[in-house]
């Protein structure tokens, strides 16, 4: 059981990474980004490209992270743009539409047969027991940990945090202040788009790495957000973390390892539940 | 204004539903299924297009049917090859499947890689009296039903002889099973380890059948493999999902175990992205292996591939070796090459022998067909595919 746990612990941290993302994202630029790990992939994949062409393969890492963080500050800028008074639910559907761009552009410009990804980071940190824990689980762990702390402190303590801080709660009015909006959310995605290029860089060499299979990270990562209500950041990382060793633990008993796939799923109908319930007993007052 | 143009529209769509309907009336010959300008119409279903693609089978059948259209073609008459894409879709499979048969006219289906090709459409070609040569048959109805033959082994055969060949050959014991089930071919694969168990009276350590497709990390698998003692696990994983496998175990030091996967990650693109973590790694080749380039039984298809710029994949193989076939039943056909002739001559032919698969092919008139039971088993070196066997492994 606590083996099965640690077993998870390496999918946990990236979860937590990025729900830690997605938060930030939902709290100071008002947009769920279903095309949050989509950029990340791509920006990896690009990097693999660029590797064959003979980069060395830190240059190639370097150049696929910046691409990823153009991406994302590109998608930023078209929502700024174009649909900055929009509500929460419009501006993440320009994020599921971007989605499905990214995994069609990884198919056609990347092509459907493996790529072959050197690891950046390999090898274990440390043996717990019978598991091992690999290097990229540690650091996938720390970047959750470090991401939410950095952000914590940015927003609470400096000027620009409590500039970002009065753009997500009245753009109009922060703007009519002089706040300058658009530079300051195109940078928000531009800094969500290179943590999670740089995650998913790391993590990609070592697992399955098909577009649509790292793609679709974005949902046990939203289910971890959840718990946090895409509010609290800490929430985030412990809801990353407890549902990567959650999902480890149920893969070992034989009875309720189907149920593993289950989980993100049961936890998104639990929290809306939850949040829901209020409203429910009110009408029923 | 607005009225007249309405009247206008209506006019110009009763015309065209006319002209299609008399082109309808002039197409539904079925009898005489030869295109209007008397080309021999052979159709193809495959996946072009989506998450998972197989474009050289239809590519490698037109390469076929290129030459015998240069040296005259069939008695005379041109194969014209309809490729369609069914993008990994059902209901698109379905329409590809009325545009070949229905309104296309064609005589056979030849070369189709599809994922749910069969599974869709089988009972139509059933309905209509058309047969399909399936260059790549991978869902369960492709060998199940009266109307498909595939070239193939195929994923159940394959399970069985894949287990075969590591607890005979390798004599490997422990050995414990993870299925990726998609659709419903979990029974086929459950009863092709049945199959396995009844004739060498072994059995797996455990069968995990709820592994997801697309996991993004196995870890949780090989833990659960490396506390069951496993010295070699099989599973049939995609391209992805075997390398993710194969990371997850080489980082949780899980090294000392055979891998048994099936021909699905049998690619050149695969050795090389396993590397050397992929040493252990045994596949059972459905084909003569295509990745020993001395393997005299491929030199036609490779020669033939080579200049027409086609990938060399086990899926190029299955789609020429199902042109192949088609045109050589053809050339036996005497008189009119029509769909009921095509179909006449499939169910009466004699096995047709080919150097590049263990046991002849034959479509027949039996309710199920899996004439391919051969298999060579290949092994990962250093990033390279390699013979593991000097012969074909046989379904006893």
């Amino acid at each position: 059981m606590l083996q099965g746990a640690l077993a998870g612990l390496a999918a946990g941290g990236l979860y937590a990474v990025i729900a830690v993302c997605l938060t930030l994202m939902s709290r100071l630029v008002r947009v769920i980004n279903f095309s949050q790990v989509a950029i990340g992939m791509f920006g990896a994949y690009t990097a693999v490209l660029f590797a064959e062409r003979g980069l060395p393969q830190w240059a190639a890492t370097l150049c696929g992270i910046v691409i990823g963080a153009i991406i994302s500050a590109l998608i930023g800028w078209i929502i700024a743009q174009w649909l900055p008074e929009a509500d929460v639910s419009r501006r993440s559907a320009v994020s599921v539409a971007t989605l499905l761009l990214l995994i069609s552009l990884a198919f056609i410009i990347f092509g459907s047969k493996p790529k072959t990804f050197r690891p950046i980071l390999s090898g274990p940190a440390f043996s717990l027991g019978d598991v091992v824990v690999t290097q990229v689980t540690v650091v996938m762990v720390l970047l959750a940990v470090l991401v939410a702390i950095a952000c914590r402190l940015l927003l609470t303590k400096s000027k620009i945090g409590t500039r970002l801080r009065a753009l997500s709660e009245r753009p109009t009015t922060a703007e009519l202040l002089g706040i300058p909006a658009k530079r300051l959310s195109v940078a928000v995605w531009l800094v969500s788009g290179l943590i999670c290029t740089v995650a998913i860089s790391i993590v990609a060499p070592t697992q399955t790495n098909d577009p649509v299979s790292l793609s679709f990270i974005i949902v046990p990562a939203s289910a971890a957000a959840l718990l946090g209500g895409f509010k609290r950041l800490d929430l985030a990382v412990i809801g990353g973390l407890a549902l990567g060793m959650l999902q480890g633990a149920l893969a070992q008993f034989e009875q309720l390892s189907i149920l593993r796939n289950w989980v993100p799923f049961l936890i998104i109908v639990a929290f809306l539940l939850w949040t829901q319930r209020k409203e429910v007993w009110d009408v029923a007052r | 204004m607005k009225t007249r143009s309405i009247q206008y529209a209506a006019v110009a769509a009763v015309g065209m539903l006319l002209l299609s309907a008399c082109g309808e009336d002039s197409n539904s010959n079925n009898s005489a299924a030869v295109g209007s300008n008397g080309n021999i119409v052979v159709g193809s279903v495959n996946a072009l297009s989506g998450a998972a693609t197989f474009p050289e089978a239809s590519k490698a059948a037109q390469a076929v049917f290129d030459q015998v259209n240069a040296s005259g073609g069939i008695n005379g008459k041109k194969i014209d090859y309809v490729v369609t894409d069914d993008k990994g879709d059902p209901a698109t499979a379905a329409q590809s499947a009325r545009d070949v048969v229905g309104s296309k006219n064609a005589v056979a289906l030849v070369g189709s890689a599809s994922l749910l090709d069969c599974d869709v459409n089988a009972k139509y070609y059933q309905e209509n009296g058309i047969l399909s040569i399936q260059g790549t048959g991978v869902d369960q109805a492709c060998f199940s039903s009266p109307a498909v033959s595939p070239v193939n082994v195929g994923p159940f055969l394959d399970t069985e002889m894949t287990l075969t060949y590591g607890s005979e050959t390798l004599k490997l014991d422990k050995i414990c099973g993870f299925l990726e089930i998609a659709g419903a071919t979990g029974p086929a694969y459950k009863a092709a380890i049945e199959n396995w168990k009844k004739k060498t009276g072994k059995d797996l350590v455990f069968l995990d059948d709820s592994v997801p497709y697309g996991s993004p990390d196995y870890t949780p698998q090989v833990i659960k493999a490396k506390n069951a003692g496993c010295k070699a696990v099989y599973i049939n994983a995609t391209e992805p999902d075997g390398l993710g496998m194969l990371k997850a175990a080489e980082a949780q030091g899980f090294n000392d175990v055979t891998w048994l996967f099936l021909t699905s990650t049998y690619t050149e693109q695969f050795a090389q992205a396993a590397g050397k973590v992929g040493n252990g790694v045994y596949v059972p080749a459905e084909f003569a292996p295509y990745t020993d380039e001395n393997e005299a039984a491929n030199k036609d298809w490779r020669e033939l591939m080579t200049s027409k710029n086609i990938p060399l994949t086990s899926f190029a193989q299955g789609g020429y070796l199902a042109a192949k076939y088609f045109v050589e039943v053809l050339q036996g056909i005497s008189g009119d090459i029509t769909r009921a002739a095509v179909t006449k001559a499939l169910q009466e032919m004699k096995p047709i022998s080919n150097p590049m698969v263990g046991t002849p092919y034959v479509f027949g008139p039996g309710s199920a067909h899996n004439s391919s039971t051969g298999v060579w088993p290949v092994k990962l070196q250093d990033g390279k595919w390699v013979k593991a066997a000097d012969n074909w492994l046989l379904q006893k």
